[in-house]
């Protein structure tokens, strides 16, 4: 684990008078927490923009070997043949930009992601993945 | 049976009738007992109604097995504040039920396309493919010419009836494709998967097809990436996928349709004209996270509203397409809360509708690899961890029950799936696993996924007995187990009964 020591995180996140802190202060936040119903950014997110932070949720299978991208869902990404095509990824995800390359995590494996949080469309010039949220220069371990 | 075992069956009978009426029957007062006595009052008081059947409703909830209706029936009863399990769903209130075989030709484990194919054209095919007789071949681009199959709403369109569409899941979707469209292959949703030179075209191509036929007039769901050109962003940014340059809605809305695509557009539609409502770029969102768009008993009643206006009538099958998307995910919130909207949508439906003309269907394609735990006290949240029976009370009490691990376990789970509690660590052969300890806190939660065996990409169907629930006119011909393609004879009876 790189970035902020874990302690460090849950001082910060604690002054937040933020829904979503409780889970904060317990050292993570919940993916669905950056976001409102609507897909807009929640005030959490808001509040964090720039900040280093934990976020728990599923490395979805990655989309290339070798690379420091992946996506984290908010549930296991259950690649069902008769639900979805490849392109149709959950609206609420975040990508995530790692330190170094990625270590492939099952993709039913609760895992917890810290990272830098960026806000904002984003198109990746080399996947053409289109992205809301990020977590850049990140490391990730399992729960 | 033979006419003397029949005859000596009476006899018995009467004899224990009149032994019967001479004991006080010490439980007469309980209210189970006079409950089930008026039940049987009900029950002897229905009638078989044999009218002509005016409208026909097909409801399906793709893949809301029997397990996942009874988890839908006590996650409703338990929202409502009750145990749970009393709880009558609109559906189970309907006077008549059989259960239905959902085997397809090939497959002991269908998939959507030959069920609901079967529902629609009255026999059953190959897995895969949507209105094809097994004369013509999966992935055969010569298959629909050759072994295309009449549908219920062809036939209908030729009494003078409208046909409607409503579902959750894209329009292009195997349930909602079998009212229009015939197809060797189910995900030739556009022409992106169709092969080079197909003879047969994509699903969302027939479906302006059907609109220019007049064989649909009426259309809600998801999917506007199969209907919209690349290149080309829908009114939410997402991109179409067409590499034929149509734009489907464009096409559709030349003929005279309207086009809405969120809830406030939807709602100031002018439902006396055709509707074509497309809200998502693939499925519509589930039950718990949706915004921005219209229910599934919303959608319902706009579509009886503008069907309502043929004096002949009309077919609409109505899709809650996401409980089994949610089953695929090994998520029983999300099983149970798009459960929860299609009974809306039925309930909605029965308050609408003479059903002295209407005959209402509610049945799923199929079943999923769920099931469920014991030895669970009443009360017991069925999408959480099972409580132990109270021996001397009425309500569980408390307790988490455990299996011989020490650790508590959930009502429901599945036998495959993302869920699964077996994992491959890195450099090693083998799958193993041990179930993780759990709060309730956590396996209510609704992004939970339940505990599963085998380690699966997505849950899988299973092959297992679904029901159907009937009211309206000949649905006390449901009765018994049929075979899943009888569905579609009952609803042929129906509307040509003398």
């Amino acid at each position: 684990m790189t970035g902020l020591p874990r302690r460090s995180l849950i001082l910060g996140l604690s002054a937040l008078p933020f829904a979503g802190v409780s889970r904060a202060a317990e050292g993570a936040i919940l993916l669905r927490d950056l976001y409102n119903k609507d897909l807009s950014f929640s005030a959490l997110a808001e509040a964090n923009k720039g900040q280093r932070i934990t976020v728990d949720g599923f490395m979805a299978p990655p989309l290339r070997a070798d690379s420091n991208f992946f996506v984290l869902t908010r549930r296991p990404m259950a690649t069902c043949p008769f639900c979805s095509s490849a392109a149709d990824w959950p609206t609420d995800i975040v990508a995530i930009y790692t330190k170094r390359l990625v270590k492939v995590i099952a993709f039913n494996i609760p895992i917890a992601v810290t990272g830098l949080l960026e806000l904002g469309t984003y198109k990746d010039p080399e996947f053409g993945f289109v992205s809301r949220v990020r977590l850049a220069d990140a490391s990730y371990e399992r729960k | 049976m033979t006419f003397r075992i029949i005859t000596a069956t009476l006899v018995g009978t009467f004899l224990a009738t009149s032994a019967l009426a001479e004991v006080a029957v010490s439980q007469k007062d309980s209210k189970w007992y006079t409950d089930a006595q008026a039940r049987i009052d009900e029950l002897a008081a229905v009638t078989n109604n044999t009218n002509r059947a005016k409208n026909v409703i097909l409801f399906v909830a793709d893949g809301n097995g029997i397990g996942s209706n009874y988890a839908t029936r006590l996650w409703v009863g338990q929202k409502k504040g009750g145990l749970g399990d009393d709880h009558v769903l609109p559906q189970e209130a309907f006077p008549n039920l059989a259960l239905v075989k959902t085997y397809t030709t090939n497959g002991q484990t269908p998939d959507s396309s030959p069920t609901a194919s079967a529902m629609n054209t009255g026999v059953k095919s190959r897995n895969g493919t949507v209105n094809l007789d097994d004369a013509g071949d999966y992935e055969d681009c010569n298959a629909a010419a050759k072994a295309g199959l009449t549908t219920f709403s062809e036939i209908v369109t030729d009494m003078g009836k409208s046909v409607g569409i409503v579902t959750t899941a894209r329009l292009t979707h195997a349930t909602p494709a079998a009212v229009y469209a015939k197809s060797a292959h189910r995900d030739w949703e556009d022409d992106t998967k169709l092969p080079e030179k197909c003879a047969q075209k994509d699903i969302a191509a027939q479906m302006v097809d059907a609109v220019n036929a007049g064989t649909l007039d009426f259309i809600m769901g998801g999917g506007r990436q199969h209907f919209l050109p690349n290149g080309i962003t829908d009114d939410e940014g997402g991109e179409g996928r067409r590499m034929d340059d149509r734009n489907l809605v464009e096409e559709i809305k030349s003929k005279g349709w309207q086009y809405v695509w969120n809830d406030e557009t939807a709602k100031a539609a002018d439902l006396t004209k055709p509707v074509l409502g497309i809200f998502e770029a693939s499925h519509m969102k589930y039950e718990a996270d949706r915004t921005g768009e219209p229910s599934l008993a919303e959608m319902t009643e706009m579509a009886i509203k503008n069907l309502s206006a043929n004096d002949k009538g009309y077919y609409l099958e109505v899709e809650a397409g996401r409980v089994d998307h949610a089953n695929h995910d090994g998520n029983m919130h999300r099983t149970v809360t798009d459960g929860e909207a299609f009974a809306a949508a039925i309930e909605k439906a029965a308050s609408m509708v003479d059903l002295n003309e209407t005959l209402i269907i509610v049945t799923a394609d199929h079943s999923h690899a769920i099931n469920f735990n014991g030895y669970c006290g009443r009360g017991t949240p069925i999408t959480g961890l099972c409580y132990e029976v109270d021996d001397h009370g009425i309500e569980h009490t408390g307790k988490p029950s455990v299996a011989l691990d020490g650790k508590p376990y959930t009502v429901a789970g599945y036998l495959n799936g993302a869920g699964s509690i077996l994992h491959q660590e890195e450099g090693a052969n083998d799958w193993t696993g041990s179930r993780p300890d759990l709060t309730q806190e956590q396996a209510t939660d609704p992004d939970y996924l339940q505990q599963a065996l085998l380690p699966m990409t997505s849950e899988t169907h299973s092959g297992e007995d679904v029901a159907v629930f009937s009211t309206g006119p000949w649905a006390h011909l449901f009765r018994g187990v049929i075979e899943q393609n009888v569905i579609f004879h009952v609803m042929l009876h129906a509307v040509t009964a003398e």
